[in-house]
């Protein structure tokens, strides 16, 4: 126990006044006769024992009095063993790390931050003067901090200036920096100051507790004072958006999406009828309630169909708690655009599921389809406005003639798309003459691998052996879906060369059969993009057409040839991390516009993607040319486990620290525990009120 | 000190003193005698009717009326009442005006006095301790001068034997008589109260006149004090504020006791508080008395 001022306990001594006054008064008595002293006498008899045991608690009360006032006014304070060796050793470098990550805007009234912004005022003001001091703020971010410094009024101005963060800290990194910049400082002892709320996600446990470099080099453990910005409650109710999935509602239109979201109660009281909203550009699209248990999560899906195709940003959002933050999730969203494609049926047919077409069609019109599909034969073809298509599909067309295949360049280089299919009305050479501009790779020849007449060509028909799932055409094929698309059979296909046909980049071959022919072969030329698939689209040459794959693969065949495959990528990136964003090369990124207005960091290098980032808050991000056009936009995200707010229980602290070092808040409200000396007035004032009451019985 | 204040013999004039119950005297009074036709005093006629005397048949009567008629007469006697005065150390008391004492010796001036002047006879008898003194009861003016300046000298002095005063009365007062007892009854002996009211089973008529200083019954010291007792050697140190509540506790149970012992012995007693007015005490005293005789 310490005192603020020990001088006063000279006055504790008023304590043996009541003593003094027992063993020395000496006062006599008025004498005074008196007839009924037989009842005087009876009296005294009968209280003797009740007065003897009256006079004694009034002896210690009185002494209670006299002594605690004295020590009350001389400021008493307990400090651990660990304080006590501490100050033996006479003044220490501290350094101060405050916790500002997202968990510390937790709020009821008054933010978990503000609170340890206090904390760290007040450890400011119990150094001692000659004991110098830095202060770490441990966010997402977190540079070494200068050497200690006795200047206070910088300490001070850093704190009113820190803001907390939308992102999760990590306090051992940051310990260990304090510890670390505390080495800078001659003076041998050392202490950290962690002002944090102590969640389960800030503190990792299983991390040694900070060391420092002692005076022989040996490590040794900094005093280390934890001040808990919670003020020691022992949950911190929370709920919070830990997900979202957007996805196409093909049922309810070709422009509706579903949009899943999981709520997490990370409280253990139940959550009745918690209202969940979507907002798109602002305005609330659709409303719904929820029941979350304690402790459990529920999803909960709305669905928006947008009039037309473009971006949208917006969020999907519950009611907000303590931390409001966490309670809301931004989404960035690519609405399809109609495409208009032309279908040049090179083979038609009365017999309509022996048309070439026939499938290609029903896979583009099918509902929830953005692709409007015009078929054409041949002549009418061309007799076309190939502009206004954004994909132009030849399936099983003869080589067209020299000024149409012009044409077909033109168009493609123009940003045109162009998508080919084989059949037996596809001569190679032809082929590779007329359109060998445009071509990915050179045609070569048919190859059978089985008549399909034969009783086990099913057996031996090619097999798709291997795509480019990373490819945004492929990208969902996974699981069963995959399995579906690499049991398709080809009878027959078009083998490619290994160059392309004229000069120029030479197509990517995204799917190959069992034999390592290419099956799908992609290349950009001129603006436009070109696609070949070298068997058939209906079942003359393979049963592709006839798969559960056929539709949707078409409809991301033409998606991605129209570039609206690209728009989809969605970028969802944490806050805390950095985002490769992959643009085109022209216009260059100028800028990226954070949520509330600032400049995002970015950082390109040649040929490669823009880096953005880190990302300092959850929202919308815009990415703008030199122009103030946007480019491009994503979503940022919270880190999920910021919005476990449970907290770590004080045995562990100990556990871990090696030593009860737990500080309970020092700051102003009813929440602070009164000093030992307010107890010891509170006494004082007891006994006084209670020897005035035994006085007067 | 004036014992007969005319203030008080004054509003005390109008009052005829009688005894409750009907006691031998020999001379004519106020006071009703069981034995009828031995007085002059008239009472009235009754109609001759065979077995009465024929010693008192009015022959005055039978010559006006012819007719016979008895006389009746109503005879008096004289009242004997004894003062007995408790002239121990603590009848001395006073809390500033009169001592317990005093009043008892104003008291019983008064009420002999008013027997004297109504023609009966008042003695006085006087206990130090284990000693008494005794004037027997006399009618005689000149008796009560004697009377009044026996009461002038006493003072206070010796314990409080009310067993003792109680024997010597049984000696000396072998007529019924009003035994008339003044004192504070602080008697350390367990019956003596018990042992004077013992007289009354010996036909005599018994007033207890209770003499309680102020300050015995409020009891109103504050600062530590060495109580002394005023008839021995004991002596006790105490804060009174400490022991107020039990002291008044006693007195209040002893009061209470004393005033029950002696209406089981069908006895008068009179509180007697030394700082009220005398004269209101005795109209008290005679009006109950009067109001039980009718």
């Amino acid at each position: 126990m310490t005192f603020a001022n020990p001088w006063l306990l000279l006055g504790a001594s008023a304590a043996l006044v009541p003593l003094l006054v027992h063993l020395f008064d000496r006062r006599r008595p008025r004498p005074h006769p008196f007839g009924a002293i037989s009842f005087v006498l009876r009296s005294q008899r009968r209280t003797a024992s009740r007065l003897k045991l009256k006079r004694l608690i009034l002896y210690c009360l009185r002494t209670l009095i006299l002594l605690a006032l004295p020590v009350a006014l001389a400021r008493p304070e307990w400090r651990r063993e660990v304080g006590a060796s501490a100050s033996a050793r006479g003044p220490a470098a501290t350094s101060i790390v405050l916790d500002s990550s997202l968990s510390m805007r937790w709020s009821d009234g008054k933010s978990l931050f503000l609170r340890g912004r206090e904390e760290a005022r007040e450890a400011l003001r119990d150094l001692l003067p000659e004991e110098p001091a830095n202060v770490v703020l441990c966010g997402p971010l977190v540079s070494p901090p200068p050497p200690p410094t006795s200047d206070r009024a910088q300490l001070r101005a850093q704190l009113d200036e820190a803001e907390p963060s939308y992102g999760p800290s990590d306090l051992v990194r940051c310990m260990e920096l304090g510890a670390r910049s505390l080495e800078e400082s001659p003076l041998p002892s050392k202490r950290l100051v962690v002002i944090s709320d102590f969640t389960q996600g800030s503190l990792r446990l299983e991390a040694p507790p900070p060391t420092v470099a002692g005076p022989k080099g040996e490590r040794i453990r900094p005093e280390v004072v934890l001040r808990d910005a919670a003020r020691g409650e022992q949950a911190l109710p929370n709920r919070a958006v830990v997900d979202l999935k957007v996805e196409p509602a093909l049922q309810v239109g070709p422009r509706a999406f579903q949009f899943t979201f999981t709520v997490r109660n990370f409280s253990s009281e139940p959550v009745k009828d918690l209202e969940a909203s979507l907002k798109v550009e602002g305005q609330v699209v659709a409303k719904g309630f929820l029941d979350i248990s304690g402790g459990g999560t529920a999803q909960k899906s709305l669905t928006h169909r947008f009039d037309s195709g473009g971006l949208f940003t917006g969020e999907v959002s519950i009611s907000a708690d303590a931390l409001a933050e966490d309670d809301r999730r931004a989404f960035v969203l690519n609405a399809p655009k109609e495409l208009r494609a032309l279908v040049v049926n090179g083979s038609p047919s009365t017999v309509r599921y022996r048309d070439e077409a026939f499938f290609v069609e029903a896979a583009l019109t099918a509902p929830g389809s953005p692709l409007h599909a015009a078929v054409r034969d041949v002549d009418s073809a061309f007799r076309e406005d190939f502009s206004s298509y954004q994909v132009v599909l030849l399936l099983n067309v003869p080589a067209p003639t020299k000024e149409q295949s012009e044409r077909l360049g033109e168009y493609v280089r123009q940003g045109g798309s162009l998508f080919l299919s084989m059949g037996d009305n596809v001569a190679p050479e032809t082929y590779n003459q007329r359109l060998g501009a445009v071509l990915p790779r050179r045609l070569r020849d048919v190859k059978t691998s089985v008549d399909p007449s034969e009783l086990d060509a099913a057996a031996r028909a090619a097999k798709l052996a291997n795509f480019s799932s990373e490819h945004p055409v492929f990208t969902p094929f996974t699981g069963r879906a995959r399995e579906g698309l690499m049991s398709s059979r080809f009878y027959r296909y078009v083998l490619l060369e290994a160059e392309a046909v004229q000069k120029g980049e030479i197509g990517a071959v995204l799917a190959t059969l069992e034999d390592g022919a290419p099956a799908v072969a992609v290349a950009a030329r001129g603006r436009g993009r070109v696609m070949l698939f070298t068997s058939t689209v209906d079942r003359d040459w393979g049963d592709f057409a006839i798969r559960t794959s056929f539709l949707p693969l078409m409809q991301r065949f033409c998606a991605f040839l129209a570039g609206s495959l690209d728009e989809r990528e969605e970028h969802r990136p944490r806050v805390g991390e950095t985002l490769s964003l992959r643009l085109p090369k022209e216009p260059e990124v100028e800028r990226v516009a954070s949520p509330s207005g600032g400049e995002v960091p970015l950082s390109s290098e040649p040929d490669g993607p823009v880096q953005v980032g880190p990302i300092a808050e959850p929202g919308v991000h815009t990415a703008f040319d030199s122009s103030g056009r946007p480019l491009a936009a994503f979503a940022a995200v919270l880190d999920p486990s910021e919005s476990d707010l449970t907290r770590i229980r004080r045995e562990e602290l100990t556990q871990h620290f090696g030593e009860d070092t737990v500080r309970t808040a020092g700051g102003q409200g009813a929440e602070r525990k009164a000093p030992f000396w307010t107890w010891l007035i509170v006494a004082a004032a007891a006994a006084f009120l209670l020897e005035g009451v035994l006085l007067r019985r | 000190m004036q014992l007969l204040n005319a203030q008080t013999l004054a509003r005390l004039s109008g009052v005829k003193l009688r005894a409750r119950a009907v006691m031998e005297g020999v001379l004519s009074g106020l006071h009703k005698s069981p034995h009828q036709g031995q007085s002059v005093e008239f009472s009235e006629h009754k109609e001759y009717a065979p077995g009465d005397e024929l010693r008192h048949l009015d022959w005055k009567a039978f010559g006006k009326f012819d007719k016979f008629y008895i006389k009746r007469f109503e005879h008096e006697t004289n009242l004997r009442a004894v003062m007995l005065i408790d002239a121990s150390a603590s009848m001395g008391y006073s809390s500033g005006g009169l001592s317990k004492l005093e009043v008892a010796k104003v008291l019983a001036g008064t009420l002999a006095y008013l027997l004297v002047r109504q023609q009966d006879a008042a003695g006085l008898a006087v206990t130090h301790g284990s000693s008494c003194s005794d004037l027997p009861p006399r009618s005689a003016a000149g008796h009560l001068t004697t009377l009044l300046e026996t009461l002038e000298g006493l003072s206070p002095q010796g314990t409080t034997d009310l067993a003792a005063a109680a024997d010597h009365l049984a000696e000396k007062v072998t007529r019924r008589s009003l035994l008339c007892v003044f004192s504070d009854l602080f008697d350390d002996r367990p019956d003596g109260l018990r042992r004077l009211l013992q007289l009354r089973a010996r036909k005599n008529d018994l007033a207890v006149f209770h003499l309680v200083d102020p300050s015995e019954l409020s009891f109103p010291f504050d600062d530590p004090t060495l109580f002394l007792s005023m008839e021995d050697e004991r002596r006790l140190e105490v804060n009174p504020r400490e022991i107020k509540q039990s002291y008044l506790e006693e007195l209040g149970a002893f009061l209470a006791e004393s005033r029950k012992a002696c209406a089981e012995a069908d006895v008068d007693y009179e509180l007697v508080r030394t700082d009220e007015p005398l004269d209101s005490v005795l109209l008290r005293f005679l009006a109950r008395r009067q109001g039980r005789r009718r």
